[in-house]
């Protein structure tokens, strides 16, 4: 089996991580590193990586942290005060949707012409047999196949999608 | 002139409030801690993704998330990993999501574009630097920019990029390799 380390290993990326490679290496350890393949790629990568980081630390200009602070101050406040108003936005959609329904039961328990029209559909639905709905539904499908297809798709997919993109926002 | 004010817009200052109040470190121990890590971790952002301004916008994101992370600290390596780890995840997802836009032989390019005082040996050996780095996988680059540019040990670097401690040494060893290869000085697999 290959061996993954070396006991030097250590040795080498403090010096070169220091700057101190090679000059302040002893011959011994030089000698090492010549002969070692694993503390000659510790030093020629770590020595590039050194190097690169060094680079981009002189080159890079990072936002001041006064200004990160008071960004994050601004989104936390920002996104407190959005969750303290979800709750409040869900109640009242469920005192509309209540709202809504208690209206309609009214309607309907008042309305003559409402009552009459649900006795219609219900002695309708009463005579109604499955055996003579399947072949008039299979030719409808054999007609509008395509378009009963898409309409069974956007019903599935509309959901997901409103679902998704709230996920997002 | 005073704002009207509803009892609604007090409790959403109210909360508003608490949310900074939850923030891990108050504002002179942030501000110290930034100054300490910022540059390094933006270097090590612009290695990951090989972009600079995905870079820029990822740093700003990893203090906001290790200001709201509520966890506790054990001293000064411990934040840092976390500050690290937060990083390392969100370039994931970034990455994740602009796999399709970004070809893998360019990634890196983009850091070139830094504006350099420095001499053209340097800036040959840095363009050397990062061709080889784009052609080795996100993790590998993670891993060796955490092990040989931050000096980070074995296992903080296992807890930064979520791996066993265990099987790092062999995939740093893999990764090094590899990437002393593409630097052209060594064989990529010869004997150790």
């Amino acid at each position: 089996m290959k061996p993954l380390d070396c006991d030097l290993e250590a040795e080498v990326l403090a010096l070169v991580l220091q700057s101190g490679w090679p000059d302040r290496a002893d011959a011994g350890l030089r000698e090492h590193v010549a002969a070692c393949a694993i503390c000659s790629d510790v030093a020629a990568v770590a020595g590039a990586l050194d190097h690169a980081r060094e680079e981009l630390r002189e080159r890079v200009t990072v936002p001041d942290s006064g200004s990160v602070w008071w960004r994050a101050q601004l989104r936390a406040r920002r996104e407190a005060a959005r969750n303290a108003g979800r709750p409040i936005t869900a109640v009242q959609v469920i005192a509309l949707a209540c709202a809504m329904g208690l209206l309609g039961a009214c309607f309907g328990a008042t309305s003559a012409w409402f009552q009459s029209a649900l006795a219609g559909v219900r002695s309708s639905l009463a005579s109604m047999k499955i055996h003579t709905l399947l072949p008039s539904a299979t030719s409808l499908i054999a007609g509008h196949g395509v378009l009963i297809l898409a309409m069974a798709a956007l019903l599935l997919l509309l959901p997901a999608a409103v679902y998704l993109a709230m996920l997002r926002e | 002139m005073f704002r009207e004010t509803t009892f609604t817009d007090i409790d959403r200052a109210r909360t508003a409030d608490d949310a900074v109040a939850e923030f891990v470190m108050d504002e002179e121990t942030f501000r110290a801690f930034y100054d300490r890590t910022a540059r390094g971790l933006w270097a090590y952002l612009a290695r990951i993704t090989g972009n600079r301004e995905l870079a820029d916008d990822l740093l700003q994101e990893t203090f906001y998330r290790f200001l709201r992370a509520g966890a506790a600290y054990n001293g000064e390596s411990h934040r840092r990993n976390s500050l690290y780890r937060i990083a390392t995840n969100l370039a994931h997802d970034a990455r994740r999501r602009n796999l399709a836009r970004i070809p893998p032989s360019v990634a890196g390019d983009d850091i070139e574009r830094v504006p350099s005082g420095r001499g053209a040996a340097s800036v040959e050996r840095t363009a050397d630097f990062t061709r080889a780095m784009s052609h080795l996988k996100p993790r590998e680059r993670a891993m060796l920019w955490l092990a040989y540019a931050e000096g980070a040990s074995h296992s903080e670097i296992a807890d930064v990029l979520g791996l066993r401690p265990a099987s790092l040494k062999a995939m740093l060893f893999r990764a090094r390799r590899k990437l002393a290869a593409l630097l052209g000085r060594a064989p990529e697999r010869g004997k150790p």
